[in-house]
C-alpha cells in the first residue's frame, strides 16, 4: 500500500471508529486532530483511536508522550504506521 | 437474546456463583468465564455441570499481568468480551488505630486495585466493540462506612467512584459502568456470629438477609440490551437499610 492509500485508510478508520459526521475525503492530510481549527477530537476519541490504530495497523501507543507526537494529524499517524511496518517486516 | 462472552471474578464465592447460574439461565448460548485464584473448588464443580458454557480460568485480580493473560485467552478464544464483573473481594476488619498497614494495603488492592486491573484490561476489547457491560461489586459499606472497616468501606467507596468516572469516559463508545452495593447476605464470606447476625437482622426493614440470587438477579439486568441507558448507576441492595 503506497502513501496516499495508506492515508486515505486512516481517515476512514477515523470516521468510522469515531463516528465522524465529516466524510473521509474532506479531511485534509495535516488538519489538527485535536484543539481549535482541527477536527476537534477530544481524550476519549484519543483513546478509541489508539486502540483503532492498535487492532488495524499493530501500532501500539504506550504512552501519552508518544500519543501527542503520533496523533497530531493524519500525516504523523501514517508515518508512525510505515515506521511500524518496516520495522516488524 | 445475543449469546455473550461473560467473565467473572471471585466466581468460587457464594455471589460469584450466583452471577454464574443467573447468566447461565439467561441463555443456553452465553459463555461464563470463571475467574478464581486459590479457591477453586465450587467454580469447577459448576464447569463440570455445564462443561460447554463454563470454563473456568487462573486470575489474581490484584495482578495486571493475569488480567492480561486472562482476557487474551477469553478473547483469543471468542473474538469477544460482552460483561466483565468486577465481584472478587475480601473483607478483614479491624479499627483503624490498631489496623496493620498490611491489611489496609491488601484490602485496598484485592477490592479497588483489582477492579481498575480488569477495567484496564478489558476496555481495549470493548472499545473496538463498541459494546460492553462493567459491573463492579461494590458494598453497602461504601455508602454507610461502618466502624470497623475503613479499609473495607474507603475500597468499596473508591469502587463507586471510579465506577462513576469510568462510565462517564466510555458512555458515548456504547460500554456502561455500573455499580451494585449489596448489604448483608447469606453468603459464604459473612463471618458475624449469632449475636452479631441478630443485631444485624434488626437493622434491615425487610428483616432478612438478601440471597446471592437476588443480587445476581439485578448483575443480570444490568448486563442486558434493556439495560443500556443506565450507567454511572449505584444500585443498592440491601432490603431497605439506607
Amino acid at each position: 500500500m503506497n502513501n496516499l492509500e495508506l492515508k486515505s485508510q486512516i481517515k476512514q478508520v477515523l470516521v468510522e471508529n469515531l463516528m465522524l459526521q465529516t466524510a473521509a475525503d474532506e479531511i485534509a492530510d495535516d488538519l489538527p486532530l485535536f484543539g481549535p481549527g482541527g477536527l476537534g477530537l477530544d481524550s476519549v476519541d484519543a483513546l478509541q483511536l489508539v486502540v483503532a490504530l492498535d487492532k488495524n495497523y499493530g501500532l501500539k501507543i504506550s504512552d501519552a508522550e508518544a500519543a501527542k507526537g503520533i496523533l497530531k494529524n493524519v500525516n504523523t499517524i501514517a508515518a508512525a504506521v510505515q515506521q511500524h511496518q518496516t520495522l516488524t517486516k | 437474546m445475543n449469546p455473550r462472552v461473560i467473565l467473572i471474578t471471585g466466581a468460587n464465592g457464594g455471589l460469584g456463583q450466583a452471577i454464574a447460574r443467573a447468566f447461565l439461565q439467561e441463555s443456553a448460548e452465553n459463555q461464563i468465564w470463571l475467574g478464581v485464584h486459590r479457591r477453586l473448588d465450587k467454580a469447577e464443580k459448576l464447569t463440570a455441570e455445564n462443561p460447554d458454557r463454563c470454563r473456568t480460568i487462573t486470575l489474581d485480580v490484584t495482578s495486571p499481568d493475569s488480567w492480561k493473560a486472562a482476557v487474551a485467552e477469553i478473547v483469543a478464544r471468542h473474538q469477544r468480551l460482552d460483561v466483565l464483573v468486577n465481584n472478587a473481594g475480601h473483607h478483614q476488619d479491624s479499627l483503624l488505630a490498631t489496623m496493620a498497614l498490611d491489611s489496609w494495603q491488601k484490602i485496598l488492592a484485592l477490592n479497588l486495585d483489582s477492579v481498575f486491573h480488569g477495567c484496564q484490561a478489558v476496555l481495549p476489547t470493548m472499545i473496538s466493540q463498541r459494546n460492553g457491560r462493567i459491573i463492579n461489586i461494590a458494598s453497602l459499606s461504601a455508602l454507610s462506612a461502618p466502624a470497623g472497616q475503613a479499609n473495607y468501606a474507603a475500597a468499596k467507596a473508591g469502587v463507586v467512584a471510579l465506577t462513576q468516572s469510568l462510565a462517564k469516559e466510555v458512555a458515548r463508545i456504547g460500554i456502561t459502568v455500573n455499580a451494585v452495593c449489596p448489604g448483608y447476605l447469606d453468603a459464604d464470606s459473612l463471618t458475624l456470629d449469632e449475636p452479631g447476625r441478630k443485631r444485624a437482622v434488626e437493622r434491615i426493614p425487610m428483616r432478612r438477609f438478601g440471597k446471592p440470587s437476588e443480587v445476581a438477579a439485578a448483575v443480570r439486568f444490568l448486563a442486558c440490551a434493556e439495560a443500556s441507558y443506565i450507567t454511572a448507576s449505584t444500585l443498592k441492595i440491601d432490603g431497605g437499610i439506607l
